[in-house]
């Protein structure tokens, strides 16, 4: 006999609100039925009600972890709407933003899964490594969360003291090659939380169009910071980590390594980061007719930015936001499907979702 | 040979694409939806998103679907003369929560497919225009 429970709408595993209505058979998850839209804003029709500097402050907006990466690929569609194209010292500027909000985003999710398997100190530690990668963004732009530093045509803040910076991350990645990665990747509570757990077989993880750390934990080796190169990812020297077996344990690995490897990149745009100025320069824009279109590799993958504009405004006629968690958490059915109830709420957190992104 | 046929030797180069906003649109004219999923499918294209524009005054609504080939941004826009389009969730199933999002949030019509339960909101009427609501 199958029965059905309801996991939210007010989540007991991730503070967000979502829905999933699980189909057991004792404690066997049979399938499962997402809800959404309990964040649901409105905002992308509020854009259409803001200039062009108001709106960048609005989708900076739509999430409280990736609010950066939302302002890159605006001002990336809106750049070319103008012809505007930002400075080299720019460009660096926003690949480093954009490789502390993945640490931030990756470091925040494994104290997440840590406390989800069970590991409560770790959870600290991760916590405790966040305020570290914090500390910097705020030392760079003087926020926590918003950090508004993309502007269209380039950036609005310098990095006046990059080998402070250069310290920082040594500590950091320190941390984490000592303490982090080990745990995770050899303890025998992660690897029994986590191994052969939540699987998404390659063939699923194409057919459901899944992208970033879901995507390369399933073997499918995409990354638009390779693929499709933006700001000054074209000049960096680094590796996608991809693992195939498509479980929770891939994913943690995918992420992990991918910390290490932002780590690199942040080391080398600190250290070549070009002389120059921040922006293309001041005035009142001119805005072109028609759709332009921006991709950027968020920490939980491709974000898209469609954004229209009509001859004359000042405002856009339509922004439309395709984020990494609306074609992730589709995914969560097959992943659960066979699972363990018990195992039901990190399997979601493995994707790492935002429903603050996703109902927008 | 179709012309979705030889995309990949074709893309940059010939007159059914253009370039533009960061886009390669396919001019090829007229396009059926259902064609081009199978034409993606073929080419191990991702499918990303389908984009809603309501045009204004009476010209009705516009859709463009958007997938990835390595690496490469296709776009694929389509008039509606009414608010329905064929569903292509049969063939590709990364679209079903977009195609739902846009009925539930345009009240646009996916021709052969179900949309229960509700993606995004609570109700009986699955279809409603949101910025109509708005107003």
């Amino acid at each position: 006999m199958s029965y059905k429970i309801p996991m939210g709408p007010y989540h007991p595993a991730l503070e967000e609100p979502y829905k999933l209505d699980l189909i057991c058979e004792g404690e066997t998850v049979r399938d499962a039925k997402l809800h959404i839209g309990f964040n649901f804003r409105g905002i992308e029709h509020l854009a259409e009600t803001r200039n062009y500097i108001q709106v960048i402050a609005l989708m900076e907006r739509v999430c409280g972890i990736c609010s950066n990466i939302h302002t890159l690929t605006l001002c990336q569609a809106m750049e070319k709407l103008t012809g505007q194209t930002p400075p080299p010292r720019a460009q660096y500027i926003r690949v480093i933003m954009a490789e502390l909000e993945r640490l931030h985003s990756h470091v925040l999710w494994a104290g997440i899964a840590a406390k989800l398997m069970g590991f409560k100190t770790m959870f600290m530690t991760c916590f405790e490594l966040r305020e570290k990668v914090m500390d910097v963004l705020q030392a760079i732009s003087g926020n926590r969360v918003n950090y508004s530093m993309n502007r269209i045509g380039g950036v609005n803040r310098d990095i006046d003291d990059p080998a402070a910076l250069l310290i920082m991350i040594d500590v950091l990645e320190k941390e984490m090659v000592r303490k982090v990665i080990p745990i995770f990747t050899t303890s025998s509570t992660a690897r029994s939380r986590c191994a052969d757990i939540g699987v998404l077989t390659n063939a699923k993880a194409i057919s459901l169009g899944v992208v970033g750390p879901v995507a390369r934990a399933s073997g499918v080796a995409q990354d638009l910071r390779r693929a499709a190169p933006y700001a000054a990812y074209a000049e960096m020297d680094f590796q996608v980590p991809v693992e195939s077996a498509g479980d929770v344990r891939a994913r943690l690995m995918v992420r992990a390594l991918e910390i290490m490897e932002s780590c690199n990149i942040l080391r080398q745009a600190l250290t070549k980061l070009p002389p120059g100025e921040l922006n293309a320069g001041e005035g009142k824009l001119a805005f072109i007719t028609g759709t332009a279109t921006s991709r950027v590799e968020a920490p939980r993958g491709e974000v898209m930015y469609s954004v229209s504009w009509k001859e004359g405004s000042n405002k856009p006629a339509r922004v439309h936001v395709r984020t990494p968690t609306f074609v992730n958490m589709p995914a969560i059915r097959s992943m659960v499907q066979g699972a363990r109830l018990a195992d039901t709420p990190l399997i979601q957190a493995s994707i790492d979702p935002c429903y603050s992104c996703t109902d927008r | 040979m179709t012309v979705l046929e030889v995309v990949p030797e074709t893309l940059l180069t010939t007159e059914p694409w253009e370039e533009k906003g960061g886009v390669h649109w396919s001019t090829a004219s007229p396009l059926n939806v259902r064609e081009v999923a199978k034409s993606m499918n073929a080419l191990k294209a991702r499918f990303i998103t389908i984009t809603a524009y309501e045009m204004p005054g009476d010209e009705g609504f516009r859709l463009e679907y958007h997938w990835d080939l390595d690496g490469k941004l296709l776009g694929f826009p389509f008039q509606l003369s009414g608010k329905s389009i064929e569903s292509i969730y049969d063939l590709c199933e990364a679209v079903d929560w977009i195609e739902r999002e846009i009925h539930e949030g345009f009240d646009l019509d996916f021709l052969g497919r179900e949309y229960e339960p509700l993606l995004l909101r609570q109700g009986d009427t699955a279809g409603v225009n949101l910025r109509e609501e708005a107003k």
